[in-house]
């Protein structure tokens, strides 16, 4: 499902040179629910960028769905992104002056799908995560728990063959966390969606299949 | 998708109260502008009551009487041949100088003469301008400015009668005392504007005239058609009517029968004019008559120029100049307002392209969303510019011109909206279209 195949990105100013990510191998086959952990700065949101196609890597080959997507750019990526592709932020990132139903339906609006038919499968959506009584409230109506799960809403009603989740527990207390958690493995398990989060929390990480370490732009685990 | 940005756009304005006020002023003040530019523009030049044939329409306002008189050069030219002889080559260059000129209107009788029977015309209106006359009723006295036409003035220009009609060939040829006069002018003479006013009288100078018909006065002021009453012309001093010189007090108007007409009758006018011939004792031996289009007369008097290209030029290209002046100023400041705005929103753009939006679909969220703001700053302005325009009309501030309030002024104004939209919301779009997905997240 994912290939990454000494994958290594770097960042140059005029005058230095920062590697990001080294010489990188990693393999995740069709639903496995990974989390990769490390230090801050280690390159976890640059390789998990690197698998949502939102950042580009400097060296090597990465093959997402059966598909070489290194080189991918302008409208193909977009469509895949669109089609393929789920992302839940740390920070939520909902657009606080729309409806909490209108912030789900946002990826199917790339798509041609009717308003009425995008309406029913966001409500779906928000059904998955429990969250279908406040499709109709905002943003700012909600607690840090009830956002990520619009947020979570809002990375399925596409149904996204892989998730990218970049520390979806981080802003959330260990009970709201721990419900987001039960979310994403349930969701692991019913839809078989593979899922790739970043974390910095050992016990979240204990809960996936599979943990992967990386320490320098390098891994070690 | 579209109700999905119209939501954004409304809420993003009402999120920023401050910014919302200084755009909507901005675009409100500055179409509010354009829009009565617009329409004083189009009272004198749009397609309104008499002028509904305008684009079928050649204007001979004047005659240019010229002298030319032969001017010799000789130039003589020393050559020293190789064996030390001089010899001499004379050359004499005859060329023609204007020494006395005169302009002009024609008089009735070269009109009836010579530019009666164009070919290319379908008829000719004759007025006379420049008359005022007195009229008194009751012991009191008005001066009214006169015009004396033929009755096809009538059917080249298209007046709106309010009651009555013009008088016509008949009633010119027999010299009947008839009057038709502007819903003003009955204002202040009879003091009503009502079908009762037909067949009564008026007193001019010490004639007595019948209303034949009541006109509404006309948006612009126009040599043309500036009258405040409308006499036949055979009403006039015979003098004036009978007098073989080319100049006198009349004008023309042609009526052709398609726009592309008006080049072939401007030729055979000028051809006439060429083949002129004038009277042995005439102080002249050149003759030139002016016609125009009626966006060149209405240049060629608004800039005083007699030449109809060169006027139009001369107005319209400053006019062209000032008015990108004066939109630029808060198109840019709107431009600068835009991109702030769009900057702030950055995250949500990258959430867009994250989940699938292209840049394509970035710009056309955030033009749409600012035609959107544009339409209720063009909405407020129209609103205000008709509540201006009706206080300028209504308490004459313009004096004679009073602004246009048609549909097609209000046509252009929306195309200005749209313009005015898509220049101010292009750039920031653009610009916005191009973020970086992986910087806007990270914030």
């Amino acid at each position: 499902m994912i290939e990454l195949t000494n994958v290594s990105k770097s960042y140059r100013t005029d005058t230095i040179e920062t590697l990001a990510l080294q010489h990188l191998n990693l393999t995740v086959p069709a639903g496995e629910f990974l989390s990769i952990m490390g230090p801050s700065g280690c390159g976890k949101s640059t390789l998990l960028n690197i698998m949502g196609l939102i950042d580009e890597p400097t060296a090597g080959r990465v093959v997402l769905a059966g598909q070489e997507v290194t080189g991918y750019n302008g409208s193909r990526v977009a469509r895949f992104r669109n089609e393929q592709l789920g992302f839940i932020f740390q920070s939520f990132h909902l657009i606080n002056d729309l409806s909490v139903v209108d912030n789900v339906e946002l990826p199917l609006l790339y798509r041609k799908v009717g308003s009425k038919e995008r309406k029913r499968r966001s409500l779906e959506a928000l059904e998955h995560v429990g969250l279908s009584n406040r499709a109709f409230h905002f943003p700012n109506q909600l607690s840090g728990g009830q956002k990520q799960r619009v947020a979570i809403a809002r990375a399925i009603v596409g149904q996204p063959n892989i998730l990218l989740a970049d520390e979806p527990t981080g802003n959330l207390d260990s009970h709201m966390g721990g419900e987001i958690m039960d979310i994403l493995l349930r969701l692991n398990q019913e839809l078989g969606t593979t899922i790739v989060m970043v974390t910095h929390d050992e016990r979240m990480a204990k809960k996936t299949h599979r943990l992967v370490r990386l320490s320098d732009g390098e891994r070690v685990s | 998708m579209l109700q999905n940005y119209l939501t954004l756009a409304l809420k993003v304005l009402r999120r920023k109260p401050f910014y919302a006020f200084v755009s909507l002023f901005g675009i409100s003040f500055t179409l509010m502008i354009l829009m009565l530019l617009t329409s004083l523009f189009d009272a004198g030049l749009g397609r309104n009551q008499p002028m509904t044939k305008r684009d079928r329409l050649l204007v001979a306002p004047m005659a240019e009487r010229l002298r030319y008189e032969p001017d010799t050069t000789l130039s003589i030219e020393t050559i020293y041949a190789d064996d030390g002889t001089e010899r001499y080559d004379t050359t004499e260059e005859i060329t023609e100088n204007v020494v006395s000129n005169s302009n002009g209107p024609m008089s009735y009788r070269f009109l009836m003469d010579n530019l009666a029977d164009m070919e290319a015309a379908e008829r000719m209106a004759i007025y006379h301008d420049g008359n005022f006359t007195d009229g008194f009723i009751d012991g009191r006295k008005f001066t009214f400015s006169t015009y004396y036409t033929n009755a096809d003035y009538w059917r080249v220009l298209d007046f709106d009668f309010r009651f009555g009609q013009p008088f016509n060939e008949a009633d010119v040829a027999a010299g009947n005392q008839k009057v038709v006069l502007t819903d003003r002018a009955a204002r202040a003479y009879f003091g009503e504007v009502t079908a009762d006013l037909l067949g009564r009288e008026m007193l001019l100078g010490r004639r007595a005239f019948t209303v034949a018909g009541v006109i509404n006065r006309p948006l612009s002021d126009s040599p043309m058609f500036g009258g405040d009453i409308y006499l036949p012309l055979t009403t006039l001093d015979q003098r004036s009517l009978s007098s073989t010189d080319v100049s006198g007090g009349f004008s023309a108007i042609f009526e052709v029968s398609s726009p592309e007409r008006r080049k072939v009758l401007s030729e055979e006018i000028n051809f006439m004019a060429e083949h002129f011939t004038f009277p042995p004792e005439s102080d002249y031996n050149k003759l030139k008559i002016m016609n125009a289009s009626i966006p060149e007369a209405y240049a060629m008097r608004v800039v005083q120029e007699q030449d109809p290209a060169r006027a139009l030029r001369i107005l319209f290209i400053p006019v062209v100049i000032l008015l990108l002046l004066f939109v630029a100023l808060p198109l840019i400041n709107l431009i600068n307002l835009n991109i702030s705005r769009v900057y702030e929103r950055r995250a949500e753009i990258g959430v867009r392209k994250a989940f699938g939006a292209e840049a394509r679909d970035v710009l056309l969220q955030f033009l749409f969303e600012n035609l959107v703001i544009t339409a209720i700053g063009g909405a407020i302005g129209l609103v205000l510019a008709f509540f201006l325009i009706w206080y300028i009309n209504t308490n004459d501030l313009l004096g004679i011109t009073r602004l246009s309030l048609s549909w097609q002024v209000v046509f252009y104004y929306f195309i200005v909206i749209l313009l005015f939209g898509l220049l101010s919301g292009i750039l920031p779009a653009y610009r916005v279209s191009r973020t970086n997905v992986a910087n806007a997240l990270r914030g």
